[in-house]
């Protein structure tokens, strides 16, 4: 019962993390780095609250989320892409923007830049308690988990789906991989990176949506704390591969709910907390590491010439 | 149309009199060229002569500004390479456009994949027609075969699957052996002989002579953007073509022959049994000697793409080599690096300007002092410059070698190639250089910038400085040099003195690899 | 139609200033739109700051930093490294300076106080150090490796200042105060105002002169636009590379020392509001040029501060000027003009 309720907790910590992770995926296989997930998020989780808080609807919270963190995309993606703009910068800037326009709608609507706390807010679809007590240890851990993270979990292999069997996954795959190669098959690069920035949005708006109308019911300026960096990490270090990323975000989720448990010992979190960027920080650096030793000269060969 | 009757026989591919400027320079000139089905069509010629314009307008790249296309006698026009290769032509280029995480099948049908359930992505169907085409070209691939494993030959045997499509008759290879082994080439042509047997329409471009009598039925030599003759094979020799390639126009010597020297003196620039090998252990430089004494000038001529880049590189120290020795006035500089070979007083004029010879954001005054601070006192012990002996420097160089349109603050990006190419040579030659490597000094240069340049480049070696000149442009290479010699696949092919070299024997390194006999 | 080519000084001006007016335009619409009393809000942005000595003083304290980090970050992408670890190198140099502070309590005057910012400079070029060594030996991916240390910088100061450093008899996460010995003493004619500022101005011709009058300079600009050209010159780029880095992560660290050193006098847990990125956005829209970066960086000051006297007067919240900023940065390299920024 222990692991299957500490499963649960990390499980809840997980899925924004997963969610942000495989947004920074679907742009990564695209070839393009994208900073901007953690603002894309927190648009979407203010619009949650705010929509959820005025219709009192789960599900038009959710779908207000979803427009707001696709909105952004589509302003990110039509400066970036469209407009020709550095793809970092531009990045930095949506997450500011977003950081400043959250603050700004706080203060401006609702006059309290500490937050935003519905006293009423509805609560979405989650698993009911008991219909999975049938299977042992996964089902504790499913348990009154909302519909957004096992869409989260669902989201893992549909990527890898999207990915590897459908046409547009393919030109993806191609426009990411060898932009050169892929136009000159005819693919329209500039229309897949946008779609492909789009999808991100989706996913981020999800991953916002689910850490503001999860558990918490409420909206605090800057609340992504860096999820969307620590979701980078778990796709750079599963190398933007649906499988290994899920699992690198499943183990920074662990850390997390770890350090939730360690808090209570004393030891100190930040250690803890620390972990995925230093992994992530390690893993980019082996695999540069072995790339480099791959590409030096062959010593001269008598056969080959 | 009455000019149909004198059209070749059942030709699948016919051009009449296509012309093609770009800017000032007449890239093809009315040429007639033609194709029949079952024929492998060998189209010669050296660097300029308009070969890769000619298969780009057939390929629906570039749009002719004269003549017109005709397929199975009837005029096409091709907006883009979709609608040519909707027409049945195929092209295989030298640079592969294959993704290389993907299997055969999936490179086979990017961006036209069969559909399942409108959604999904029909694998098995892909797999399936992928097989079926292999095996109809009797190819030794698997559908499944990863193209980032494969061997380059392999890649290059999807790559003209792909050309091929599902129909196409007409195949053209721009080309196709400057990646491959010598056991490559070989199957390669194998594979060009079957496709002839099942009635495609070959077009095969090369500069290498041997090949081109091997594989084909006819050849056709272009020189300048015309067509010089289009000949059976069995009509030719490596002789007959060499010459044609190469014309019996010879530009006369800007020089006069060099007395030979005193004997004992060191070589200003040596190599010895250079090897260069890529990360395949490919030989891009095999085993390349040579020895330039002070004030000499050697000019490398050849097709771009045997080893030329490389050993440009190589001598200036900006590639490492696998075995040989480079050495400078007799001291081997083979260990050191660019910083010291200059310090030693190599100079480099490299090919692409703007890629390595200037910096882009910096002004005249500073691209042409970097590495003259110290030499010519610009700066003080602790590395600060004095602008105003800097820009007095640098309106110096610009006065001495007539730049135009610059003044020491100008931006380079600013001035034309020719006086961009002038602030490079300002900036070597003041090193007073004891060996000059220069590397394609005129392209993209008009005739008056060009013969500034030529001159430069003959009053460094008259000053005693020993210059290897590498350059694709024959009349250059016959203007300036004392002796020639050519790059062939990585070979640096014999050296004839100026007087010695006539056409017939540079056409022939340059197309066979060997020496007149 | 030929464009219109302005002399290379206005030129540059009016790049400037384009997106700045352009900011302020933006802002004054969207004041009109909300506020009822938009005059009185944009006349506390633009001009509060100069409204009492003591607010003149905060605008130059907050200006230092912004200057600082401004200047780290024109050093780097000179170089052609995307640094975007400003946060963590002025973090982790204000909580080295602390602890020698702390430590150098009882030595004489000026030593301690050196001492201090001498460790905040070096934490900060061997925290620029280690993302510099990564890209030029392994070609690691910059933004990437450096956003990643920005979060462990902030981490373990984090748990430095909760935790060893912390001052229990304080309110909050706080480290001890600062002997007064080591203390940055203020600016004589202007009560409020650090010294930080004086050197953070002298340190911006410093580094003009670094880039465009030494060979130095010259060197890493080379490295930084065309490292192809560099190598074929004999130019030691990795060399220069990994000295910009470490010099970038200094100048950053001691602005976090400095900040602490001289005001405050201690360190407090999230002190900083954003200045990496801040820095960031003050040396872009200074076109990279550090004399630029001094006027971006005052512009920023200005219009931060005076954002906090326009909510506290009228109904304008402060976050406006957060809004605007991201607009800002969003559309900054749009068209193109990345040419500021390294490839």
């Amino acid at each position: 019962m222990e692991i299957a309720q500490f499963l649960n907790s990390a499980l809840v910590q997980t899925s924004p993390l997963l969610l942000c992770a495989l947004a920074t995926l679907v742009t990564s296989r695209a070839n393009m780095l994208n900073v901007a997930v953690e603002g894309m998020a927190l648009t979407a989780a203010f619009a949650a609250i705010a929509v959820g808080q005025t219709t009192g609807s789960s599900a038009m919270a959710l779908t207000g989320a979803l427009a707001a963190s696709t909105g952004m995309a589509l302003l990110f993606g039509g400066v970036a892409i469209g407009l020709g703009a550095d793809f970092i910068v531009a990045g930095l800037g949506l997450n500011i923007l977003a950081d400043g326009g959250t603050l700004f709608l706080l203060e401006e609507v609702y006059q309290d830049p500490g937050g935003l706390r519905p006293d009423h807010f509805p609560d979405l679809w989650r698993v009911p308690d008991g219909a999975l007590s049938f299977l042992p240890v996964i089902g504790g851990a499913l348990e009154r988990q909302s519909a957004i993270t096992l869409a989260a979990l669902v989201a893992v292999p549909v990527m890898a789906l999207f990915l590897y069997r459908t046409p547009l996954g393919y030109a993806l795959r191609a426009v990411g991989e060898d932009e050169a190669a892929a136009a000159a098959n005819g693919v329209r690069a500039a229309r897949v990176k946008m779609l492909s920035v789009l999808l991100s949005g989706v996913l981020s708006g999800l991953a916002g949506a689910q850490l503001a109308m999860d558990r918490l019911h409420f909206f605090l300026p800057a609340m992504t704390s860096g999820r969307g960096f620590i979701g980078l990490a778990a796709a750079l270090f599963g190398a933007a591969e649906p499988w290994p990323t899920a699992g690198a975000a499943f183990v920074f989720g662990l850390f997390g709910a770890l350090g939730d448990r360690l808090q209570a010992f004393q030891a100190p979190s930040e250690f803890v907390l620390m972990a995925p960027y230093v992994a992530a920080l390690l893993a980019l650096t082996v695999a540069r590491w072995r790339a480099v030793r791959r590409a030096r000269a062959a010593p001269v060969s008598e056969g080959g010439r | 149309m009455s000019g149909r009757a004198t059209a070749a026989a059942g030709a699948l591919l016919a051009l009449r009199g296509v012309s093609k400027r770009f800017g000032d320079k007449q890239a093809l000139s009315g040429v007639d060229l033609d194709v029949r089905g079952g024929e492998v069509h060998v189209v010669c010629g050296e660097n300029g002569a308009g070969k890769s314009t000619l298969m780009h307008i057939i390929g629906g790249i570039l749009q002719p500004d004269a003549g017109e296309l005709l397929i199975d006698d009837v005029a096409v026009k091709f907006a883009d390479p979709v609608a040519a290769s909707r027409a049945g032509v195929g092209m295989v280029h030298q640079h592969f456009r294959l993704v290389a995480s993907m299997t055969v099948a999936e490179n086979l049908y990017l961006n036209r994949q069969p559909k399942r359930f409108g959604l999904f992505s029909d694998r098995a169907a892909m797999r399936r027609g992928a097989a079926d085409l292999i095996a109809g070209y009797g190819f030794d691939l698997e559908p499944d075969a990863v193209v980032g494993g494969l061997s380059v030959g392999q890649r290059q045997r999807v790559e003209i699957l792909k050309a091929l499509g599902f129909d196409a008759r007409i195949l053209i290879l721009d080309e196709p052996t400057a990646v491959l082994t010598p056991g490559e080439v070989g199957q390669l042509l194998d594979v060009v002989r079957d496709l002839r047997a099942k009635g495609r329409a070959i077009l095969f471009i090369t500069h290498k002579l041997k090949e081109a009598l091997e594989i084909s039925d006819r050849v056709t030599v272009l020189r300048h953007g015309r067509r010089i003759s289009t000949l059976p094979t069995a009509e030719l020799s490596e002789r007959a073509i060499a010459i044609d390639m190469v014309g019996r126009e010879m530009s006369p010597a800007k020089r006069e022959a060099q007395p030979q020297g005193e004997a004992g003196v060191a070589p200003a620039l040596e190599a010895r049994h250079v090897v260069a090998t890529d990360a395949r252990g490919r030989r891009l430089l095999d085993d390349v000697s040579f020895a330039i004494r002070p004030g000499e000038i050697l000019g490398v001529a050849g097709v771009d793409g045997n080893g030329q880049t490389e050993l440009s590189e190589a001598a200036a120290g900006l590639r490492t080599i696998q075995a040989g020795a480079f050495a400078m006035a007799g001291r081997d500089v083979t260990r050191l690096d660019v910083r010291a070979r200059r310090r030693l007083g190599l100079g480099f004029i490299p090919e692409d300007r703007l890629d390595r010879g200037v910096s882009a954001d910096m002004s005249v005054a500073e691209n042409v002092s970097v590495g003259a601070y110290a030499r010519r006192r610009l700066a003080n012990g602790a590395g600060l410059v004095s602008v105003a002996a800097r820009d007095a420097y640098a309106a110096e160089k610009i006065r001495e070698f007539d730049v135009r349109g610059a003044k020491p603050s100008t931006p380079i990006g600013a001035l034309s190639g020719g006086n961009i190419q002038k602030v490079v040579i300002a900036r070597e030659l003041d090193l007073r250089p004891v060996a000059l490597v220069v590397a394609q000094p005129t392209r993209g240069l008009d005739v008056g910038a060009a013969e500034f340049v030529h001159r430069q480049i003959l009053s460094a070696a008259e000053r005693g400085c020993g210059v290897l000149l590498i350059s694709s442009e024959l009349t250059e290479i016959f203007a300036l040099s004392d002796r020639i010699a050519v790059m062939f696949q990585g070979c640096l092919v014999g050296t004839l003195e100026r007087a010695a070299a006539t056409e017939e024997a540079v056409g022939l390194m340059m197309g066979a690899g060997t020496r007149a006999a | 139609m030929r464009p219109l080519v302005l002399p290379p000084r206005l030129a540059a001006a009016v790049s400037l200033l384009g997106p700045a007016v352009a900011v302020l335009v933006g802002g004054f619409v969207l004041v009109l739109a909300i506020s009822d009393d938009p005059l009185l809000a944009y006349k506390d942005l633009l001009f509060a700051n100069f409204y009492s000595v003591a607010n003149f003083a905060l605008f130059v304290n907050r200006t230092t930093p912004l200057l600082f980090i401004g200047l780290s970050v024109i050093l780097s992408f000179r170089a052609g490294v995307f640094n975007v670890g400003g946060e963590g190198q002025l973090y982790l140099g204000a909580i080295a300076a602390t602890a020698a502070g702390l430590a150098c309590a009882r030595a004489p005057q000026p030593l301690g106080l050196i001492a201090a910012a001498a460790a905040g400079a070096v934490v900060g070029a061997i925290y620029g150090f280690i993302p510099g060594q990564l890209k030029v030996k392994l070609g690691v991916n910059e933004v990437v490796s450096t956003l990643m240390l920005n979060f462990v910088a902030m981490l373990l100061t984090q748990y430095l200042v909760t935790h060893p450093l912390r001052d229990p008899t304080a309110y909050g996460a706080v480290s001890f105060m600062l002997a007064p010995s080591v203390w940055l003493p203020e600016i004589p004619c202007l009560p409020g105002a650090t010294d930080g500022a004086l050197i953070a101005l002298a340190l911006a011709p410093l580094v003009w002169l670094a880039l465009y009058r030494t060979t130095w300079g010259a060197d890493l600009r080379a490295a930084g636009a065309n490292p192809r050209f560099a190598e074929a010159v004999g130019i030691d780029a990795d060399r220069r590379v990994l000295e910009a880095m470490a010099l970038s992560g200094a100048v950053a660290g001691l602005a976090g020392a400095l900040y602490v050193l001289g005001i405050g006098h201690r360190f407090e847990q999230n002190f900083s509001p954003g200045f990496g990125l801040i820095g960031l956005t003050v040396a872009l829209l200074a076109r990279l040029n550090p004399f630029g970066a001094i006027l971006t960086a005052a512009f920023y000051a200005l219009v931060l501060n005076g954002a906090a006297y326009m909510q506290i007067d009228t109904d304008v919240p402060r976050s406006l000027v957060g809004l605007l900023t991201g607009f800002l940065v969003l559309f900054m390299t749009a068209r193109g003009r990345a040419a500021a920024a390294p490839a």
